[in-house]
């Protein structure tokens, strides 16, 4: 009745012990029926304490609850976003508003329509066109559909994130839009063929920041309500990537 | 939080409502309570979860949030005032190596064992739950209930030993009745 491995019978039916010394207690098993009756009881007992423990579940009303919370918050929070996106809208519009009459037209309408495209996506419940994390896949996506190629990847230890990319338009002509995240914040990019689409991308009196640059034939723009600092880092890490 | 983030807090949240719903039970004894305790669980739960450490153990937090609920409800605070248990002093040398009674815990209904895990201690009880019916590790039992691993083992080994005794009393007393018959 005193096997001194019989105080080890707990930490081994509830699979406590290292690796090695539950293999060890299983071998010590075979030969001594003292330490065996003790373990096959802890685990009648743990079996009847989980078969009886088990007894109350959960009402459908209570997950119903429980999903509206989740629900509800997500909703409280989109409606705050929704309502601060309606916001900068009303801020560009009077902006541009504001450039078209200080006739700046030619020059911001370019800027003006990206900034359109930029808050249209960040409104839009399918943002993207290809979603993915990966630029491998984002870069491929657009063959065939641009007549020109681009690198999409940022390092991996930056703070962008891809997010996705879009196919989009503006002066007739095709572009990319791609969209990186920074913190809570989403930043696009868009990319065109310089002489299709030229506009100057400074852009003080909109709510965004809009840095452009011109690069291997092409006019890139990047659009977003995160700092200066992030949109400047991005267009390095991109002009970077593009060399 | 993102309203992807509420997506990945529903998606870890919803399987454990049972479990939570149930030991919530258990703990206050009343239906209406543990509800009431799982919403409000959930609730701190969803407000938290942007500081949830994503590694750390999802589960014990959950129940480490509902434990500390129901510890500040009106229920909950009768306990701590009306709790008289020194089961900290229990020895390890305390679980004295009986003769195993298999047969008899295989006899024990699922009335019985109710019983037998209602009449313990509640910080046993507690334990016993986790570690046998959420399978928790005696790490994440420690983590949930905010104690340390040897008061887990101590405690755990104490609610097994009466739950024991009290299944064996009952069924040997039904024995000896039946005899009488």
């Amino acid at each position: 009745m005193n096997c001194e491995w019989r105080e080890k019978t707990n930490l081994y039916a509830d699979g406590e012990l290292e690796p090695a010394a539950q293999q060890a207690f299983a071998g010590h098993l075979q030969n001594c029926t003292e330490c065996s009756a003790a373990v096959l009881e802890q685990q009648e007992l743990k079996k009847a304490v989980r078969l009886a423990g088990k007894r109350f579940s959960a009402p459908p009303e209570l997950y119903a609850t429980v999903r509206r919370q989740a629900g509800s918050q997500a909703r409280i929070r989109y409606s705050w976003w929704k309502a601060a996106v309606v916001a900068a809208c009303l801020v560009i519009v009077a902006a541009v508003g504001f450039a078209w009459y200080s006739g700046t037209r030619e020059t911001n309408a370019t800027v003006a329509q990206l900034v359109d495209q930029h808050v249209t996506m960040l409104a839009s419940a399918n943002p993207y066109d290809v979603i993915s994390s990966d630029s491998h896949t984002v870069k491929p996506w657009f063959q065939g559909k641009l007549p020109f190629t681009f690198n999409p990847a940022v390092p991996a230890d930056s703070p962008f994130k891809l997010l996705g990319g879009k196919l989009v338009y503006a002066q007739r002509s095709p572009g990319a839009e791609l969209v990186y995240q920074v913190r809570q914040h989403r930043i696009s990019v868009f990319i065109f063929q310089a002489r299709d689409v030229h506009g100057q991308a400074s852009a003080a009196n909109l709510a965004f920041t809009v840095n452009g640059w011109q690069q291997g034939g092409l006019q890139y723009y990047v659009i977003t309500d995160a700092a200066k600092e992030d949109a400047e880092r991005l267009r390095s890490l991109l002009q970077e990537a593009n060399r | 939080m993102s309203g992807l983030e509420d997506k990945e807090f529903e998606k870890l949240a919803v399987p454990l409502l049972d479990g939570l719903y149930n030991f919530a039970c258990w703990v206050s004894g009343n239906p209406d309570e543990a509800r009431d305790l799982v919403q409000e669980t959930m609730l701190k739960a969803l407000r938290g979860f942007a500081s949830f450490r994503q590694g750390t153990n999802f589960r014990a937090w959950m129940f480490r949030i509902l434990r500390n609920t129901f510890l500040t409800s009106r229920t909950g605070l009768e306990r701590r005032n009306t709790q008289q248990e020194d089961e900290e002093t229990f020895a390890e040398a305390a679980v004295s190596p009986e003769t195993p009674e298999i047969a008899l815990i295989r006899r024990a209904n699922t009335e019985l064992v109710q019983a037998a895990i209602a009449q313990l201690a509640p910080t046993w009880r507690e334990v016993i739950l986790l570690a046998d019916l959420e399978e928790m590790k005696y790490k994440e039992i420690a983590e949930a209930l905010d104690i340390p691993i040897g008061t887990v083992m101590s405690r755990l080994a104490r609610a097994r030993q009466q739950i024991r005794s009290y299944i064996v009393a009952a069924l040997s007393e039904k024995k000896v009745v039946g005899i009488k018959q």
